[in-house]
């Protein structure tokens, strides 16, 4: 088990350091990042400095290495427009991205886990059907069209924020949260509803469900102690991959909302040509996603003790 | 062991165990499938009870039924019904039915490792079928787990009781079922195919070790199988099922030694048998099983047969009695069956 | 006597024994090459277990008019989708405007059609040039094995690795705002997902019978990957495709929604909706973004649908 973990954390390390080289060669090799472009002009003395902090000047592997180290020791840069810190922009907006994924996933971890044991169990009745219907609608329609129906019909409308909305509008987090959270959550309820069916459907015909019963175990027993144990696997794999996703950005949804957070953060800088915070957020995706997928595929080994001899 | 196969309803004693005309149909889109049709047998304590047949014959939809494992819709139960000690099963309701399953009546399948939960430890599983019947704590119920690994010879039960299914051979794992099994004392055991999935000599080992469990716990235990071999060593008395029916039964020996229904003689005739010469030549039985939802007429295994005249379409042989010590036949032509088993074996 | 609840324990299928001797069995496997005649006869099949499914036919509707606008586009337009103007913003839909204009002017029934015919091209773009890559790249590792197979595989890593969007939107940035870039960046994200599903195809495939027994007549590597290995890890990946097809068009909608990507006066479904969204709180607006947000969903589920039926068609085991 122990090899395994170690092995995996490996991986992850060298995949984290490709991709960043990747970025770095994208942004920095193919042409000049602090330059200006478009209309908005970099200040001269930030361009500057920009330059010298990265090291422009050396030679490209020392670049890259400057930028490496810029990296681990969590110096990332002054935005363009307000000088601020990059770190401190990114760590402002951190804490609402993660609420929002969390929030996200409670939601949607709840209502399909649920429907998707419903739906499973009592095949064919009219539930199963409702489901497996509501399920391929909120596939095939994109989050953000979701997103902006909700905007549009929903948002002002009793506990539900108003956007957009001015500073002054103080509003508190967990109503702010819950528009995105809810929008996310859907296409992710969908999934899992029909990875849970799915599961729980094969599960239910394997052969220790059949001994389960002949035990005399009650059916909640069955259901609720051996074939969810066993069903609920893939589920966990898929919920770990989607937190990875949230917490690199629900571009998106949190732009819809104008929700104060990671995403949000990367629209804006998209849009003001800001490109410290550009990179920095996007090598943060890269590793929260990396980080997490490594940490599913332990969860997994965990689950199933099957693999972990292996 | 003399092969009392008492199916008359008005002897004294109430067997142990006993099925009396029990029909299980299925509602298909194929038609409805007569997976048992007409079937009635009885076992007592400590007696061994085969129920031989190919796949299709309706034999582990029989033993499932007694557990009431079999989902009533689509399956229905026309008629018939089954007794333990006298008392309907059938017509029990769920809640009395799941304390009997596992308690009064267990059963043990196929294949060990797809029947034993893998995310599950072994011990905890056994320790789950004591503490399901009986009110121990958790501490009692896995030290019962512990003294039934031992019984059923696994070494190192200490260490293997917290292992998961995939960490034991074939033959633990079985060992370990019929441990699980026997969790609580059961009164009759059902085994489906307990040694199909196994080596040849893990088999012998096993049921050599059902035997000595039989003997010291005086169960009851239901063979489900197809070979023939292993039946021969370890039953009592066999019932022959086919297509959904029982053809033949009677004790051990009168089926080995003197088959009356064709079936039973074309089965024993494709078997390699050590006590007869090296010439025998081994004969199949031209063609395949009936699918269960397209029954023939008359008597189900006549388009197989060689002995089979006008009169085997006509009407469904009954079961009857062919020598008057409990062996039954469902054979128009059980005579002459048994004159070519005779010469069958005078032949070697 | 029941099982109380509702899981079912049906039919134990040994219990439907085959009607006809085991010898009889239908269909050949696909990919034996024994001249057309049967190949052809393996397509009737498959669009007749294709036909059944209700869903399935309304997607290949769907797809179907989809590829007609696309083409047929100049021809359907009544203005000219770009073409904008300022004192005509915004108004709701009317007579001469099917679906009102936009916040820019222009006709929104003929920037939808536009749009159609942008996304059917870039989708397919994207989806054709992933596939070539990823099946080439996933059928070398997987029959090559050993180095070349690791180094593939940590390949689709590091490229899996970025979180969708946010590794189009780098590549855009690098490569500056255009459809060509759109349809490299989703292209680039794309691949390692059919490049692995190919490997996995090959893996299992390499080792069946009838490889060997190619392999054991001296035929070529590569004549046994193409005629025998390729034509049976295909169906997968087919599936996938139609899936992908619209996930790109959500992909590219999404970057343009955030002004990624496809340039400003392009009227792009995504890009409609983001320029709606400023006006969105207005009451009576409603038709500036349902329309194309109908069309994607319309598109997706098109696909979605189609994906689905060819799995079931092709593969009923697969279910």
């Amino acid at each position: 088990m122990v090899k395994f973990v170690v092995r995996r954390l490996v991986q992850a390390i060298f995949v984290i350091i490709a991709a960043s080289l990747l970025v770095f060669l994208g942004l920095f090799a193919l042409g000049d990042p602090f330059a200006s472009s478009g209309e908005k002009v970099v200040p001269p003395d930030v361009q500057a400095a920009l330059r010298a902090k990265y090291g422009m000047d050396q030679s490209l592997p020392m670049q890259y290495l400057t930028y490496l180290g810029n990296i681990f020791t969590g110096d990332l840069g002054i935005d363009f427009r307000q000088r601020r810190e990059v770190s401190e922009m990114l760590t402002a907006v951190l804490p609402n991205t993660l609420r929002l994924a969390l929030a996200a996933i409670l939601i949607d971890v709840i209502i399909g886990v649920l429907a998707g044991i419903i739906a499973a169990v009592w095949r064919y009745s009219f539930w199963d059907v409702f489901v497996t219907i509501l399920t391929t609608l909120a596939i095939g329609i994109p989050t953000f069209v979701i997103g902006i129906f909700l905007l549009a019909n929903v948002s002002g409308i009793w506990i539900f924020p108003v956007v957009p909305r001015s500073f002054t509008v103080e509003v508190p987090w967990y109503q702010e949260v819950l528009l995105p959270a809810f929008t996310l959550a859907i296409v992710d309820a969908a999934f899992i509803a029909r990875l849970m069916r799915g599961s729980m459907l094969e599960v239910l015909r394997a052969d220790y469900i059949r001994t389960a019963r002949a035990k005399g175990l009650s059916e909640r027993a069955v259901i609720g102690k051996h074939a969810f144990r066993n069903s609920i696997i893939p589920v966990v794999t898929y919920v770990g991959i989607s937190i990875g996703v949230l917490l690199g950005g629900a571009i998106i949804t949190e732009t819809i909302f104008q929700y104060n957070g990671v995403g949000f953060l990367l629209f804006n800088s998209i849009r003001n040509n800001n490109q410290p915070v550009i990179m920095a957020i996007v090598v943060f995706g890269v590793i929260a996603y990396v980080v997490l997928s490594m940490i599913v595929d332990i969860l997994y080994a965990f689950l199933d003790p099957r693999i972990r001899l292996s | 062991m003399d092969g009392t196969a008492d199916i008359d309803l008005d002897s004294p004693a109430a067997p142990l165990l006993e099925v009396r005309d029990l029909r299980v149909h299925f509602k298909t889109d194929f038609g409805v499938v007569k997976a048992v049709d007409g079937v009635s047998w009885s076992v007592n304590d400590g007696e061994t009870l085969a129920i031989v047949g190919e796949s299709g014959s309706g034999k582990s939809v029989s033993a499932m039924t007694i557990l009431g494992l079999i989902q009533s819709p689509p399956a229905t139960f026309p008629s018939g019904d089954i007794l333990l000690r006298g008392k309907s099963l059938l017509k029990m309701p769920e809640k009395q039915q799941r304390r009997l399953r596992g308690k009064e009546i267990a059963m043990i399948f196929q294949d060990p490792l797809t029947a034993l939960n893998p995310v599950f430890k072994v011990g905890d599983q056994i320790a789950e079928m004591v503490r399901t019947h009986q009110k121990v704590g958790k501490l009692v119920a896995k030290r019962r787990a512990l003294d039934l690994l031992g019984e059923v010879g696994i070494p190192n039960p200490a260490v293997r009781i917290n292992q998961y299914p995939h960490e034991f051979s074939g033959g633990m794992r079985q060992r370990a079922m019929i441990a699980m099994a026997l969790a609580n004392d059961p009164q009759v055991l059902l085994a489906d195919e307990p040694t199909t999935a196994l080596d040849v000599t893990v088999q012998a080992q096993i049921m050599a070790l059902l035997s000595k469990l039989q003997e010291s716990r005086n169960t009851a235990i239901v063979l489900i199988t197809h070979d023939l071999g292993l039946v021969a060593s370890h039953a009592d008395r066999i019932n022959v099922m086919y297509a959904g029916k029982i053809v033949e039964a009677g004790s051990t020996n009168e089926i080995f030694y003197r088959p009356r229904h064709a079936y039973t003689f074309g089965l024993l005739s494709s078997l390699a048998r050590m006590d007869h010469r090296r010439q025998e030549r081994l004969t199949p039985i031209k063609g395949v099983p009936p699918s269960l939802a397209r029954v023939p007429k008359g008597c189900p295994f006549h388009p197989r047969c060689r002995f089979a005249t006008d009169e085997c379409i006509a009407a469904v042989p009954p079961l009857e009695s062919v020598a008057g010590n409990g062996h039954l036949a469902a054979c128009v032509h059980s005579d002459q069956v048994g004159m070519a088993n005779e010469e069958r074996l005078a032949h070697g | 006597m029941s099982v109380g609840g509702g899981a079912p324990e049906v039919v134990p299928e040994q219990l439907l024994a085959p009607t006809q001797p085991p010898e009889a069995v239908a269909e050949p496997e696909g990919g034996a090459p024994t001249g057309d005649r049967v190949k052809r006869g393996q397509f009737r099949d498959i669009w007749r277990r294709y036909k059944r499914n209700k869903l399935a036919l309304v997607g290949l509707g769907i797809v179907i008019v989809l590829a007609v606008i696309a083409i047929f586009e100049p021809i359907l337009t009544p203005y000219d989708p770009k073409e904008q103007n300022l004192l005509n913003t915004q108004q709701p839909p009317s007579g001469e405007h099917w679906f009102g204009t936009d916040v820019l002017g222009r006709d929104l029934f003929s920037g939808i059609l536009y749009g159609t015919r942008l996304a059917m091209i870039v989708s397919l773009s994207v989806v054709i040039l992933a596939l070539v890559v990823g099946i080439t790249l996933g059928a070398i590792a997987g029959y090559r094995g050993k180095f070349i197979d690791t180094l593939v595989m940590r390949t689709t890593d590091i490229f899996l690795a970025f979180p969708f969007l946010i590794g189009a939107i780098l590549v855009v940035r690098i490569f500056g705002d255009s459809v060509q870039a759109v349809i490299i960046a989703l292209a680039i994200l794309a691949w390692p997902t059919s490049a692995r599903l190919m490997r996995g195809q090959v893996l299992a495939l390499r080792e069946s019978e009838y490889v060997e027994a190619a392999r054991s007549i001296g035929a070529s590597d590569t004549r046994i990957v193409l005629r025998h290995i390729l034509p049976n890890a295909v169906a997968p990946v087919l599936i996938y495709a139609f899936t992908s097809i619209g996930v790109a068009v959500v992909a590219m909608a999404s970057l343009a929604f955030l002004g990624i990507g496809v340039p400003a006066d392009e009227p792009e479904w995504g890009r409609l909706i983001g320029q709606a969204i400023q006006v969105i709180q207005i009451p009576g607006k409603d038709y500036l973004w349902i329309f194309p947000a109908l069309a994607i969903s319309i598109t997706t589920l098109g696909f979605a649908f189609v994906a689905d039926g060819l799995r079931d068609s092709l593969d009923p085991k697969l279910r």
